[in-house]
């Protein structure tokens, strides 16, 4: 049982690893993901594998050491919480690049012969500093970041 | 002694506040007034760890192998208040470099989330819990990386949680084999059945697979790529936070793990720190010298910084440590004040090269700042980190051995090729015809953050006998590890 359970851990690792490689932001979360189960899998190998014994000490044992899965069961909140957290990143640099693809965010900023940091490479996006109106986003999400020029400065400057 | 407890507890009940708080200038005073009481709470911890005392809290009430401790040794006291001091300046130096947005988006609140974790990283007692304050720390990093939205943030955020992601995954399994390993979490512990269980094949790959997450944390050579790109996004408080002190967690993170616990094989960890250090303090060099932008400059001198804790850890001498632990209080504050006169200078000139010419007419005090900085970086007198890579030096040479005298060398040359790079600042910023207006449109609480970082610098270089001192203190701690096993195991009977 431990080598089969030690091959699947091995094969969700590299599932894992493969997708990570790959230059699409989607495969790279999920490959993010699988990475983090192997994780977790590995953790509750280490911690001994045993048949039919509850962690519970109220269920009659043998019983099992719990602290492998209470590691885990922490490790799983957090990975829930920076999975969440990199998904909405995923789609902010999506909506921001106009890109799902990670090795052309450069590139592609290049071409569109923009700043590296313009805030809106994407044209038809609704921060595109064209159309770009602060007031409209005074409750929404932080979106470009704000300049330190102000009018005097400016003027002294040219 | 529950007082351990408080450099946790403060930041996080500020934090939590900190959400509710509806009015700008309210939340910047309660984020001020949290980082100097938190800094208050590490300072008074200093006293009794620096005479040789291991302060532990056990949470719950539950004994020392099965429950959580929170303990502070000397090791512990010193660089929790040195990112004590530098979360105070940071939060200064958020009012004028943070845009009204960002602020009012929970920039405050993140960074007292962030010092929650950096605190709770020098003051757990077990290899789990520094998991989750690593989990801590680099959560509220993430958000503070890419809270804005510019593009570049974005693109070097993504690259920078993704690769940090991967590596807490490699974190989770190591503190799962050591479980597995050697039966518990607990740092003494682990450090008692280590030292029972002698040199072990096994014990030799866990902790080398240790030393893999540290150093990536830590951004020792290899692993370092991620540093450079993403630390020059978000904007220059964040910035300067994140290069004076998390890098340093990972250094923190390597000592403890290599001075009190994985004591067993020092001559396969030790070399390896060795060699990882000093290709990391070439490189960081050299990186410095290939930038043209502030940030981007002074990041890569942070990984060269790095490079020269795992060198100083790496030879495993007592004076060895010493020298490292003060070079760790020096780096944070040099770091943070040249980050703090590069946050100047980019206002002043509105923009982030280094190329503006003439800095030296219309602000001489600033030119000062800088020097100040520079000689501390790269380590010529009468400055801290001259102190501290003398230190470092000197300790390489009484080692022998060609892996020593190789990264005496390396130091050396780095330090040379630093000195090459931050001039070249100098002359490409402070001289030359004056570009700057002669009144820059700079707030005047800029001016006084950066003042108060280049006078921590000064009486830094002042007081470096004091300050050295309680680094060898704190060396000598560790060079005997069963202090602190005694201090957390045997409730605090110290000998």
């Amino acid at each position: 049982m431990t080598v089969l359970y030690g091959v699947i851990t091995g094969v969700l690792a590299a599932t894992g690893v493969y997708l990570l490689l790959s230059r699409t932001i989607l495969r790279v979360v999920l490959g993010l993901a699988f990475v983090s189960y192997a994780a977790n899998l590995a953790i509750l190998g280490a911690g001994g594998l045993t048949l039919n014994a509850p962690p519970l000490l109220s269920l009659r044992g043998p019983h099992v050491d719990p602290l492998p899965q209470a590691l885990i069961l922490t490790a799983i909140v957090i990975g829930f919480g920076t999975t969440a957290l990199l998904l909405t990143l995923a789609v902010r640099t999506y909506q921001a690049t106009g890109r799902d693809d990670v090795a052309r965010f450069d590139d592609e900023l290049n071409e569109l012969g923009g700043d590296l940091d313009d805030p809106a490479a994407d044209p038809e996006h609704p921060t595109n500093p064209e159309e770009f109106h602060p007031e409209d986003y005074a409750d929404g999400p932080v979106i470009a970041a704000e300049t330190a020029l102000t009018p005097e400065a400016e003027k002294e400057k040219s | 002694m529950n007082a351990v407890v408080l450099p946790v507890v403060v930041p996080l009940a500020a934090a939590i506040l900190l959400l509710f708080v509806r009015h700008a200038s309210v939340r910047w005073w309660l984020s001020l007034g949290a980082s100097l009481l938190t800094l208050a709470v590490s300072a008074l911890l200093l006293p009794a760890t620096l005479r040789g005392e291991v302060l532990v809290s056990a949470l719950g009430d539950w004994p020392a192998p099965w429950g959580i401790q929170i303990v502070a040794d000397a090791l512990s006291a010193v660089t929790l208040t040195a990112s004590a001091i530098t979360a105070v300046l940071a939060v200064t130096l958020s009012r004028p470099t943070v845009d009204s947005r960002r602020e009012r988006f929970g920039h405050h609140a993140l960074l007292q989330f962030l010092f929650t974790g950096v605190n709770l990283s020098f003051l757990t007692g077990d290899l789990f819990n520094l998991f989750v304050a690593f989990e801590v720390t680099l959560v509220a990093s993430y958000a503070l990386v890419t809270l804005g939205g510019a593009v570049g943030q974005l693109r070097e955020g993504f690259r920078y949680v993704v690769f940090n992601l991967l590596v807490s995954a490699l974190f989770v399994v190591g503190a799962g084999l050591s479980y597995g390993l050697l039966g518990t979490l607990n740092f003494a512990h682990l450090a008692e059945r280590v030292a029972a269980l002698g040199p072990t094949p096994a014990v030799t790959a866990l902790a080398l697979l240790l030393m893999t997450v540290f150093a990536t944390k830590t951004a020792l050579f290899p692993l370092a790529f991620w540093l450079p790109g993403s630390y020059p996004e978000p904007p220059p408080a964040t910035g300067a936070f994140f290069a004076a002190v998390l890098t340093k967690v990972g250094a923190y993170a390597l000592i403890r793990v290599f001075s009190t616990v994985f004591t067993s094989e020092p001559d396969v960890t030790g070399p390896a720190l060795m060699a990882l250090g000093g290709l990391t303090v070439l490189v960081g060099a050299l990186g410095a010298l290939s930038q043209r932008t502030w940030r981007a400059i002074l990041s890569f001198t942070v990984v060269g910084s790095v490079g020269f804790l795992a060198f100083g850890l790496g030879l495993g001498s007592e004076a060895g440590l010493a020298a490292t632990v003060f070079y760790l209080l020096s780096s944070v504050v040099v770091t943070f004040t040249l980050f703090a006169v590069a946050a100047w200078a980019e206002r002043a000139s509105l923009q982030e090269e280094t190329r503006v010419g003439g800095a030296l007419e219309v602000a001489p005090w600033l030119a000062g700042g800088f020097m100040a900085g520079l000689l501390g970086m790269v380590g010529l007198p009468p400055t801290s980190g001259f102190v501290g890579k003398f230190g470092l030096v000197l300790a390489g040479a009484r080692e022998g051995g060609w892996l020593a005298w190789l990264g005496v060398a390396a130091m050396l040359v780095s330090s040379l090729v630093t000195l090459v790079a931050l001039v070249t600042v100098w002359r490409r910023f402070f001289w030359g015809e004056v570009c700057l207006p002669r009144r820059p449109g700079v707030p005047p609480s800029l001016t006084v953050t950066v003042a108060a970082a280049v006078a921590l610098t000064v009486l830094l270089a002042a007081f470096s006998g004091p300050v050295y001192r309680a680094a060898s203190v704190t060396a000598a701690q560790l060079a005997t590890p069963d202090v602190y096993v005694r201090g957390v195991l045997r409730g605090g009977e110290t000998p």
